[in-house]
């Protein structure tokens, strides 16, 4: 846990700012990389060596800030959701169902979407959460956060080592 | 790298990219319907989904905004391109910082309503973005495959 405590310092920025709707419409899918290339930074800080940082130490510090963004994320978005009994499922609703109207498919699977779909949007809007929601948000947010984390790593890790070699070739 | 793990690096930005058009995959593949509240929910996490910003194409719209379809565009692009020649960076950042300025310089000009937003502008300075951070990316992955090797 002390290892990666970075990690968890920005991972829990980067799981605030996901729930932060105007945060997102500007940082977009820089958050969980910036986070991770934070993480780097502070370890760095916290472990003052003149050793580079390897890709292996800045892909893990990327994953575990991803899977950190991704934890308090879920978290945010199930706590805001049971709270407001609303999110972005039920605000889609009547658009999904013009653009499931619109598709060339058979009566009996469009029945079987709208009612899985009105499922979810009746159990968000009566008791604030939804099984299959949560679930989707969980697997989502695990997968995609983990990966863009491990991306940030592997990249902020690079920027962070070519800092290293300028300031050692100076000295 | 070897070619096993571009493929693979290949097939997942393309699995990626393919994603982002989900609504034009549902006229052809309707069971998909039932994942497309999930699919969204996942592009949600990586961009903001600005409804002025999607591709709009007759099939449906794109799950991203322009200029992060630009950025997998670019990430993709330059996976093929590997396929054929492996592009080595000096791992000096300049490349870096040229590529995302313009995109930078679009966003606040855009921001501060100096000019309209433009998608195909978005698509450029994202597709440029996007291409030279595969290089970045590459480089980190190979460097990571090494280290895992050598232990």
């Amino acid at each position: 846990m002390k290892k990666y405590i970075s990690s968890f310092v920005s991972g829990f920025g980067a799981g605030v700012l996901h729930v932060v709707p105007v945060a997102k419409s500007i940082s977009c899918c820089l958050i969980v990389p910036l986070a991770s290339f934070i993480a780097l930074v502070l370890d760095k800080k916290a472990n003052p060596t003149a050793d580079k940082i390897t890709m292996k130490k800045g892909a893990l510090i990327g994953l575990f800030t991803g899977l950190y963004a991704a934890l308090f994320g879920t978290l945010f978005d199930l706590f805001i959701t049971l709270v407001t009994k609303n999110n972005d499922i039920v605000s889609m609703m009547p658009e999904l169902q013009k653009m499931i109207s619109t598709l060339p498919i058979s009566e009996t699977l469009r029945t079987e979407v709208i009612n899985l779909y009105e499922n979810v949007r009746n159990d968000i809007m009566q008791y604030g959460f939804s099984l299959l929601y949560a679930l989707s948000i969980i697997i989502n947010n695990t997968v995609v956060n983990s990966v863009v984390g491990i991306i940030g790593g592997l990249v902020g890790a690079q920027v962070i080592n070519q800092r290293l070699n300028n300031r050692n070739g100076y000295q | 790298m070897i070619i096993q793990f571009r493929i693979i690096l290949f097939v997942l930005l393309l699995l990626w990219t393919s994603g982002i058009f989900y609504q034009c995959l549902l006229e052809k593949f309707s069971f998909l319907l039932y994942g497309y509240p999930f699919a969204y929910n996942a592009y949600s996490l990586v961009c903001h989904q600005d409804p002025a910003k999607v591709i709009n194409l007759s099939c449906g719209n794109s799950l991203v905004c322009s200029r992060c379809l630009g950025i997998y565009f670019g990430l993709l692009s330059n996976s093929i391109v590997h396929f054929f020649y492996e592009i080595r960076t000096n791992k000096n950042f300049t490349l870096v910082l040229i590529a995302i300025i313009p995109m930078i310089i679009d966003v606040i000009l855009t921001t501060a309503s100096i000019y309209n937003y433009s998608k195909a502008v978005a698509i450029t300075t994202g597709f440029l973005f996007g291409s030279i951070l595969f290089l970045y990316l590459y480089n980190g992955l190979q460097n990571l495959i090494i280290e895992t090797a050598k232990r």
